[in-house]
């Protein structure tokens, strides 16, 4: 096997073994971009977008700092809630914490001086669906997320392996290096024009 | 023939769009890894002084947070996309740039206007441009760019599209590919369950 061989196949099969999140990517991107256009199409169907599922009597001291994640704990914890989760201060007399998963998604709002949680399901949405797995990333949650988290690092790696496989296949070929200077040499001057105006 | 073109348009495409790629890619590194460069909570950004005066202009009777936010900056040399923030007869401009951002506050009081410039931080721009996007702006660049942000998407779903082409053409790889394929759906599969 030579080194161009070797070279073309690592673009190929890699490719191909990441292709659903570069699929998963590409997709996901288009509710991002057009946003109110799917906001407003939802608008447009008039059902509200969350469901009350419980409310629970509850009384528990919440942290001073912005470190909310052992109160986001014990109230996952107490509810009985599966996936990644998170909590923020919505207002002084209330913390919301949020539960999420590929399909779906809880909050429980704490209401500290009426001492309950109320449980609110999202309604499920395709573009929801798309832009929470496009946004999902990090190392804070522990267990499979975290290996999500490799996968993303991984795609990282893929990206910059295809870019340089790719160059070095477009350098072995005479025939398309002048086109592929003015494709290269014209990506980046706009792009360096968008830095220098936006 | 059809090969031939879904092989020079996935080359040239790839060529062209190269920046974007990039940045997309280390832009998302940076996002998976937040903690390692921006530690946490993120550390807010951080500002420097570039002037502060006595604005003359006047606002016209009734101008929204909106109408002010636009005639400061246009008096400034500094129309773009921004947002504003009104509060405590403070307005807050932050009128966006990929580089370095500005942040204009205009104190009604005593008509003070001070700018001041973002710190550049690598971590900080990379984000910012992985999340400009859409056309909600009034400024035809910012359509320039959404605009360039979906030509990437179609690129991307066209990558995806030819490569298949591409790779079944090729027979002598179509086991091992086959393999590729199917154990990244596998485990994405997996995913989709478990997560």
């Amino acid at each position: 096997m030579t080194f161009h061989h070797l070279n073309r196949r690592t673009h190929l099969y890699l490719a191909l073994f990441l292709s659903p999140w570069f699929w998963m990517y590409g997709v996901s991107s288009i509710p991002f971009s057009h946003n109110q256009y799917f906001e407003e199409l939802d608008k447009a169907k008039g059902i509200p977008p969350w469901t009350k599922r419980a409310e629970i009597p509850f009384e528990q001291p919440v942290p001073d700092g912005p470190e909310l994640r052992p109160f986001a704990d014990q109230v996952v914890k107490l509810v009985g809630l599966s996936g990644s989760y998170g909590a923020y201060r919505q207002s002084p007399k209330q913390v919301n914490v949020y539960v999420y998963t590929f399909w779906k998604s809880t909050q429980v709002k704490y209401f500290l001086e009426e001492k309950k949680l109320v449980m609110e399901d999202r309604r499920f949405r395709w573009d929801h669906f798309f832009t929470g797995m496009h946004a999902k990333g990090g190392f804070d949650q522990g267990g499979w997320h975290n290996v999500w988290g490799v996968m993303v690092d991984l795609v990282c790696l893929g990206l910059l392996l295809w870019v340089v496989t790719g160059l070095i296949m477009w350098c072995s070929l005479p025939v398309v290096r002048g086109w592929g200077w003015v494709a290269l040499v014209s990506g980046v001057v706009s792009f360096g024009v968008f830095l220098w105006r936006l | 023939m059809v090969s031939k073109l879904l092989r020079r348009i996935h080359l040239y495409l790839a060529l062209f769009l190269t920046p974007w790629v990039l940045v997309y890619t280390l832009s998302t590194f940076a996002m998976n890894h937040r903690e390692w460069f921006r530690g946490k909570p993120p550390a807010s950004p951080k500002w420097e002084k570039v002037s502060e005066q006595v604005w003359e202009g006047q606002f016209p009777e009734g101008a929204d947070r909106a109408a002010k936010a636009r005639m400061i900056l246009t008096t400034q040399g500094l129309d773009g996309a921004h947002q504003a923030n009104e509060r405590d007869g403070k307005l807050v401009i932050q009128r966006n740039a990929a580089i370095t951002p500005l942040r204009l506050t205009y104190t009604a009081e005593s008509r003070q206007l001070l700018v001041e410039k973002q710190v550049v931080e690598a971590a900080a721009f990379l984000e910012r441009m992985h999340r400009r996007r859409g056309f909600q702006h009034p400024y035809a660049l910012e359509d320039t760019w959404a605009f360039s942000v979906d030509f990437f998407i179609a690129a991307i779903l066209f990558w995806t599209l030819s490569g298949f082409w591409l790779w079944w053409e090729l027979k002598v790889a179509r086991r091992l590919g086959a393999l590729a394929l199917i154990g990244g759906f596998g485990i994405f599969a997996f995913f989709l369950k478990v997560l």
